[in-house]
């Protein structure tokens, strides 16, 4: 099948997929009172003032087809509702509290692929030795480990008996007032990313030390489970066919591992990269929570507490189309890792 | 089944899956003797609920009276963690128990007629899928207001789908098998099947993937429950155990660490009873694996 | 005829959780120059694992333990101990003096690379420095033409550079100059030319084992071929550099019958064109009495018979060898089979390993095993019979 009869194919069987997201998440508000349904169409605290008036322009006590359609309508107009939480509409909330979460994830995803394929590479290479089994043991624990108490303990340690050597929230008190002041551009509000646009060394000094746990607390997890995967999946590579030829042909046994080995070892890796995309989806609402790192985790948390439903909703319809565009990339990836499910067809 | 005694015999040998086995069996002890190593004290009620020592913010060291000291507002932790072994075991198996269940009768649906019910169940799966699971847990708790209760049903909802999807996948391989299509040759009806050639040969992958998950699904709740979402405060649970050491994670400045335990304590609990399942699923699935089993 | 191989005295011996195997035991056996030696036995005769002890491929937990496979450079006219050797030295006589072609051609290539990728991947590794001189040599006729437009211009230097790169490889293939360059992402570029060369000689290599359109074959990846294809490919990836001798285990058990009497005819054209030794294991009689000269018997890691092929065929001598040439089946003949079944690998009987089951067994079979002795012109026995 061509890549891209292949591609369209699957963003048509997506529909019907986002449909049902929609119906779901709409489902569930259902659920609440129409009172409480109303955060969901207001864009300012002026409209909440206002509720029977706002029932009765959307027909909150209408039967279950007709609100779906004027909430679909206006979700495709961009109005996801009010957030209590952030006193702004949840799209912009969304917005705003955005590049705080990218900044995590700009950093933890390399270390997470990086050192989850090395660690997982050299315990299959040298599988049964020593390096194996503790690498296996600290996999194992790795994964074990609750987020959140890995996260209060680090906090604990290098925040509570190193006298504030690795601080939570964004920034120090300090740079925050540098930061928000005019002489700091603000071109995309991500910390880092901005201190080095700004040619700001102090900034970027600071932004990294704030990043530190958050970034530990949440690969951890993740690089576990990759390297067990990777391990997993170089011991099967490492038993096919394939690799006895290679040895015969003469290559050095580095080669045939990293080159033939690896690559082969990596598909289902890739496969599974959607998985590590939502497990930090997941991770990052409670690490944000214990770091007090106000990103879209942080502010889910909150919501979540304080019933904001808006909030809960419009970020669980973000989230959902994120990760079904993320599978969808990660899809065709993986026909352009793996000459098999490419393209078809024998020759004679 | 010879099988089952030589899997049995490689669990046992293999000193990861035994140290798992051992921390399971500990803990099944503590919780069964829960009343005896922690008894409820006279006239308190309803014994998941921790009995307090006072009303003061600030946590109790450890002492003869309270053995891991006590959280904030007087929680005793001792007996926290010892009742929280019982709320984990529960939260833990039926969450899976069901999950196991329903994903079987559905997965095994899905794949055995495939077709148009096959497709459907599948978009159902997808649309579940598309979601982070502990989002959209957090979402359903918030609908259902927050228990323990409401935490395992919001978990077996998101959980389900996967074990569907799984047992569909092995139904699959397995129904294009040959002696499938010999039972069917020979008159049996489908439900015989399913259930009697089909599933025992898609079950191992199952087994492995549950008692993996296990240890996962308690830790959501713990997770959920330290956000604030799950069993109510003074519950015995783990994480909501832990919640309590929020605010006191840094002591005064000439004793930082001093209120170590009230964060350490359920944590580790957590920790060895995750590490316990999961050392065990682990083992499970070198045995199981027959390709990686051989040395 | 002058050997090419000669295995004195080897034993592999297997040490599993259950016991001890001995998958070859004392093996004394030569191949020479310019013959195609079959070894014909049932599955755990030990004819894979002499395969694979030539080239000291032993997987895990097998070890050669013992004895001495000698092999005659004739290029270089030198006597090398192959079970001395260091590594590195080993590595660069397989695949390259001797090279080996597996049973099942699926399996044995990588499905995320192409064929032509696979193959070329021999000649860079073996024959660098010829790929680095032909490389040079189409450089310098590129400089040397004198042309004169703004985009030869610009390419000059670069052609230079190569040339002075390409020059250092054919010197010393392991020069530091263009390794490092190698592994650089935008630099490799320069070195470019040594894979053309090599994919040139895939694509002639191909050719040569009969695939049609090669070019096109080349760019594709193994999935995409029938079987005979692929099997003519991995002939092609042993045959790159023209080795001494190739060693084919079972290279033909996996084909369609037809596909099966091409491949044949291709082995035959193998030993007539290139001049190579064949090492063919089989378990198949009738495959072996086509391509072989000479046969070799084994039962249970040992040699029982080696004969050239038609006194095999017509005057079989070892019991095990006459049992195996009845069992054949033929129309009219009466189905006979072996009885008895084959020596448990764990505890194997004592002597002898095919006295329980052989028609001829004498006392002494039971206690000790017979020395191979050669009984006419080239044909050797190892039994108590003669």
């Amino acid at each position: 099948m061509e890549l891209r009869a292949y591609i369209v194919r699957r963003l048509l069987l997506l529909i019907p997929v986002l449909f049902g997201v929609t119906l779901f998440i709409f489902g569930l508000t259902m659920l609440f009172s129409p009172i409480e349904r109303a955060s969901l169409y207001v864009r300012s605290p002026r409209q909440m003032a206002n509720i029977p008036e706002i029932i009765e322009t959307y027909g909150l006590d209408r039967p279950f087809y007709v609100q779906y359609g004027t909430w679909i309508n206006q979700v495709f107009h961009g109005n996801l509702g009010w957030s209590t939480v952030a006193h702004m509409p949840v799209l912009d909330a969304i917005w705003a509290f955005l590049p705080a979460t990218l900044e995590l994830a700009i950093f933890c995803t390399p270390i997470i692929i990086l050192a989850g394929i090395f660690l997982g590479t050299q315990a299959a290479a040298h599988k049964d030795k020593p390096i194996d089994h503790v690498s296996r043991v600290a996999a194992i624990a790795g994964w074990s480990l609750p987020t959140f108490w890995l996260g209060l303990v680090l906090l604990m340690v290098f925040y509570g008996a190193f006298n504030g050597l690795l601080p939570p929230d964004r920034l120090g008190h300090q740079m925050s007032i540098v930061v928000n002041s005019g002489d700091f551009v603000r071109y995309t509000h991500i910390n880092t990313l901005d201190a080095i646009l700004n040619l700001n060394g102090p900034v970027l000094v600071d932004a990294l030390r704030h990043l530190i746990l958050p970034v530990a607390t949440l690969s951890i997890v993740s690089v576990a489970f990759i390297m067990r995967l990777t391990r997993s999946s170089m011991l099967e590579s490492l038993g096919k066919g394939y690799i006895l030829t290679a040895r015969a042909k003469g290559l050095a046994e580095r080669v045939v591992v990293n080159k033939h080995a690896r690559r082969n070892a990596l598909i289902p890796v890739i496969t599974v990269s959607g998985y590590v995309f939502a497990g930090l989806a997941n991770g990052v609402v409670i690490t944000e929570t214990i770091f007090t790192f106000k990103g879209v985790g942080w502010w889910e948390a909150q919501a979540a507490l304080r019933l904001d439903i808006a909030s809960i909703l419009g970020f669980a319809l973000f989230n959902a189309g994120l990760f079904v565009l993320i599978n969808l990339i990660v899809d065709i990836l993986y026909t352009r890792v793996d000459p098999r499910v490419r393209l078809g067809g024998v020759m004679q | 089944m010879t099988d089952l005694r030589f899997m049995v015999r490689q669990l046992v040998r293999n000193p990861l899956s035994l140290a798992g086995i051992i921390l399971i069996f500990i803990f099944a002890v503590i919780a069964i003797f829960a009343p005896l190593i922690a008894p409820t004290p006279a006239g308190h009620g309803d014994p998941y609920m921790i009995p307090r020592d006072g009303f003061s913010a600030t946590p109790a060291l450890p002492s003869q009276q309270h053995l891991f000291g006590t959280t904030e507002g007087q929680y005793d932790i001792f007996y926290g963690v010892v009742w929280g072994t019982r709320s984990a075991f529960r939260v833990g198996l039926v969450v899976i128990g069901v999950v196991v269940v329903i994903g079987i009768v559905l997965g095994s649906i899905a794949g055995y007629f495939g077709g148009v019910i096959d497709e459907v169940i599948m978009r159902i799966t997808d649309i579940f899928l598309a979601f982070p699971a502990l989002i959209l847990a957090m979402a359903l708790v918030t609908v259902m207001q927050p228990s323990l209760t409401s935490v395992m049903i919001a978990l077996i909802v998101v959980s389900w789908p996967s074990y569907a999807r799984l047992i569909r996948g092995d139904i699959l391989q397995v129904r294009e098998e040959d002696y499938i299509e010999a039972s069917r040759g020979l008159g049996a009806s489908n439900a015989r099947v399913i259930i009697r050639h089909a599933l025992p040969n898609a079950i191992y992958p199952t087994l492995i993937m549950a008692s993996l998950d296990i240890g996962a699904v308690v830790l959501s709740a713990a997770a959920l429950s330290f956000l604030g979402l799950g069993a109510p405060e003074g519950y015995a649970d783990w994480g909501q155990l832990t919640a309590f050491a929020r605010n006191w994670i840094v002591g005064p400045s000439s004793d930082p660490l001093r209120y170590w335990f009230a964060v350490a304590i359920p944590g580790l609990f957590i920790l060895f009873f995750v590490l316990g399942w999961n050392l065990l699923g682990d083992a499970f699935r070198d045995i199981l694996d027959p390709r990686l089993a051989r040395r | 005829m002058k050997d090419l191989i000669r295995i004195r005295d080897v034993s592999v011996r297997f040490y599993t959780y259950e016991g001890v195997v001995h998958a070859i035991d004392d093996l004394d056996l030569d191949i020479r120059q310019g013959e195609t030696l079959g070894i014909v036995g049932e599955t755990g005769s030990g004819k894979t694992m002499t395969a694979l002890a030539i080239l000291r491929l032993v997987p895990y937990p097998g070890k050669i333990e013992s004895g001495s496979i000698v092999f005659v450079d004739k290029g270089l006219d030198k006597e090398i101990e192959l079970l001395k050797l260091s590594e590195e030295r080993m590595r660069s006589i397989r695949g390259n003096k001797i090279s080996m072609v597996f049973q099942e051609p699926g399996a044995a290539l990588n499905p995320v690379y192409t064929i032509g990728d696979q193959i070329s991947e021999v000649y860079l590794l073996h024959q660098r420095q010829e790929l680095a001189q032909r490389a040079r040599e189409r450089v310098n006729s590129l400089l040397a033409n004198g042309r004169n437009g703004w985009a030869a211009t610009v390419k000059r230097p670069f052609w230079r550079w190569q040339r002075r790169l390409y020059s250092k490889i054919a010197q010393e293939s392991n020069s530091i100059e263009p390794r490092l360059l190698g592994r650089l992402p935008l630099f490799r570029r320069l070195l470019r030319r040594l894979s053309d060369e090599a994919m040139l000689l895939t694509v002639d290599m191909l050719k040569d084992v009969e695939i049609p359109d090669p070019a096109r074959v080349a760019a594709h990846y193994p999935h995409e071929l029938s079987g005979g294809m692929k099997q003519r490919a991995v002939i092609a990836m042993a045959l790159a550099c023209s080795p001494e001798l190739l060693i084919a285990d079972e290279p033909t058990t996996s084909l369609d019958v037809t596909i099966q009497a091409q491949m044949l005819e291709l082995f035959r054209r193998i030993k007539v064109d290139k001049g190579a030794s064949v090492l063919f294991v089989t378990h198949n009689l009738g495959v072996a009495s086509e391509v072989c000269d000479r046969v070799a018997v084994m039962y249970a890691g040992r040699l029982c018979e080696v004969a050239p092929v038609e006194e095999l065929f017509l005057n079989p001598l070892h019991p095990y060898t006459k049992a195996l040439l009845d069992a054949v089946p033929m129309p009219g003949k009466e189905l006979l089979t072996i009885p008895g079944a084959l020596a448990d690998a764990l505890n194997p009987p004592p002597g002898c390993r095919f006295h329980p089951r052989c028609p001829s067994a004498k006392p002494v079979c039971q206690q000790e095993r017979a020395i191979l002795k050669e009984v006419s012109k080239d044909h050797m026995v190892a039994c108590y019979l003669y």
